[in-house]
């Protein structure tokens, strides 16, 4: 639920973030960049992973093939970006469509070593695709400015957390959030749980390819390699749920926090900076398992307790 | 009488096991009918096979007239079948309240389309339940007979036409169970027909219009409860042939 506070400071962070590419250095403002795609990537694992529970490891394949739709639009076929991000966006949709039906017969694990194949599946296709480059890949026209980008992506945040917004509050919402519960009793109760679980995975596609082909733009270059890179669904998994998978901010909060953490690491330390990095997520996953989120709201209560409690049902 | 429903010839195959074995009845309009029989007899089977959420391998039913049986649950519920679980599925991560409002959002006809609506509804039947004072709570926080009652206010939310009660009353003292039986009774006087699955007899025989007996998947008796319970077959079902 969106409280009052909750609302008004996300326009208010908001606002403050659109200024940001007037006042900061171009490297902050492409970190920034950066962060605000993987929030968004989030946002949209969210919908299908946090609201749905089911977690999908398929969700780099949006983000690639949104990357492949706009690079082969504007490449191939001298599109503008305008309607290479659409083409991305449709071809998103439909993947999602197509991969859902099948794969979302499975339940748990089982649904995630599926998502988990395709992204394997799509770097052998598509190195084999003379349109897309083979694996040699494709280089974009340039544009110079990264403010484009970052007020680019802001706004698909923005979209994104509106989305699920909306979603917390409505019927559909409800619906995916009885199938993540108990898909059974979902079903009893009178969800569509096909139906829902097909719209949940869309939307996530929908919004993952934008970011792919925000990111393809800005970049000029796209591989199969780096666009169905599994470790990007990785990282989506873990901002998510660090920061409270099925609710409205957690994700945001998540990435922000993450990325900046791993950006820090990365120049205060640089070799060990993975190693501290996995070790700030084995914590994080130990002492607050359901999120920044979960915590900020039982820990005023609960004290100490709280995490005595984590420990306790980790049965360490 | 109107027929509400209509099982024929109903069975189910898991690998070798006949769990449900050429069962026939019919449910009429308003009436409570009692569905007894030891463990193991097929009587979850036979509301799981009603409800959707496992199909028959042969045999027909038929809900006011139309044939359900091979229908997703959803399409079910939508058609106006609730049901109650008896290893009870609450959502777990969603306070009472907004357990309660799926069933209100969902349902027959689709229910309510405004979650405001669904939450008040759901208030209205946490109520009628007696359990208006543990809307904020977390559904896992409750305990045993609080969980009962959960479910049988989820099932109401829906707005059933007919309600599948799976051994709601199980691990409650008697005074809970008076409490269930005239919530029961409140529920076939707004004219919902219901299946009731119960161990207590006390209840069967106090709630029930008719009683059907189960035993190893095939129904051994059926008719008024006084009559099915002195069946010498029904004694022999639970307590076993005395051998000389």
């Amino acid at each position: 639920m969106m409280r009052p506070i909750g609302s008004i400071a996300f326009v208010a962070m908001l606002l403050a973030l659109v200024f940001v590419p007037w006042l900061a250095p171009p490297a902050l403002i492409q970190f920034g960049t950066t962060t605000l795609l993987l929030a968004t990537l989030a946002q949209s694992w969210n919908i299908i992973g946090g609201y749905a529970g089911y977690a999908s490891f398929g969700n780099s394949v949006f983000y690639g093939i949104g990357g492949y739709g706009t690079a082969i639009a504007m490449v191939q076929f001298g599109q503008p970006f305008g309607v290479g991000i659409l083409v991305g966006a449709v071809l998103g949709v439909i993947f999602a469509l197509l991969l859902g039906l099948p794969v979302l017969r499975l339940r748990g694990h089982y649904f995630a070593i599926a998502t988990l194949a395709l992204a394997e599946a799509m770097t052998g296709v598509v190195s084999n695709l003379d349109i897309a480059g083979r694996n040699i890949g494709l280089v974009l026209p340039l544009r110079k400015g990264d403010a484009f980008f970052y007020e680019l992506s802001l706004g698909l945040l923005a979209l994104a957390t509106l989305t699920v917004f909306w979603i917390s509050r409505s019927r559909f919402g409800f619906g995916l959030i009885a199938i993540r519960e108990d898909e059974d009793a979902a079903g009893v109760m009178g969800v569509n749980t096909t139906l829902y679980k097909a719209l949940a995975f869309l939307l996530a596609g929908f919004f993952s390819a934008l970011a792919g082909g925000i990111h393809a733009y800005w970049i000029t270059f796209i591989d199969p390699v780096s666009a169905f890179d599994i470790t990007l669904n990785v990282m989506m998994i873990i901002m998510a749920i660090f920061g409270g998978a099925g609710t409205i901010f957690g994700p945001l909060v998540g990435a922000i926090l993450l990325a900046s953490i791993s950006e820090l690491l990365a120049t205060e330390i640089t070799g060990m900076a993975s190693l501290f990095f996995g070790l700030v997520i084995v914590v994080a996953v130990v002492f607050m398992p359901r999120g920044l989120t979960d915590l900020t709201r039982r820990f005023p209560g609960l004290g100490w307790r709280y995490f005595r409690e984590n420990l306790r049902l980790h049965r360490l | 009488m109107q027929t509400i429903l209509a099982v024929d010839r109903l069975t189910k195959r898991f690998g070798g096991l006949v769990a449900v074995d050429d069962v026939s009845f019919d449910l009429f309009e308003g009436e409570i009918l009692g569905l007894i029989g030891p463990n193991g007899a097929g009587k979850t089977t036979v509301v799981s096979l009603i409800s959707g959420t496992i199909t028959p391998s042969t045999g027909k039913v038929l809900f006011q007239g139309a044939p359900i049986a091979h229908l997703p649950a959803f399409r079910r519920s939508r058609l106006g079948i609730g049901r109650t679980f008896q290893l009870m599925k609450p959502f777990p991560g969603l306070n009472v309240l907004d357990n309660v409002a799926v069933g209100a959002l969902f349902g027959t006809g689709g229910g309510k389309s405004q979650l405001r609506e669904a939450r008040e509804d759901a208030a209205k039947w946490l109520a009628f339940v007696g359990l208006g004072h543990r809307e904020r709570q977390r559904a896992d926080e409750l305990g045993g007979p609080d969980r009962k009652r959960l479910e049988l206010a989820k099932a109401l939310a829906m707005n059933p036409r007919l309600l599948l009660l799976d051994e709601v009353m199980a691990g409650l003292h008697h005074g809970e169970i008076d409490e269930v039986v005239s919530v029961i009774r409140k529920v076939q006087s707004r004219g919902i027909t219901v299946l009731l699955i119960e161990h207590v007899m006390k209840a069967i025989q106090s709630l029930s219009d008719r009683v059907l007996v189960l035993h190893h998947g095939t129904k051994i008796a059926e008719g008024a409860p006084q009559a099915v319970l002195n069946d010498p077959k029904v004694v022999d079902a639970y307590l076993g042939t005395r051998r000389v």
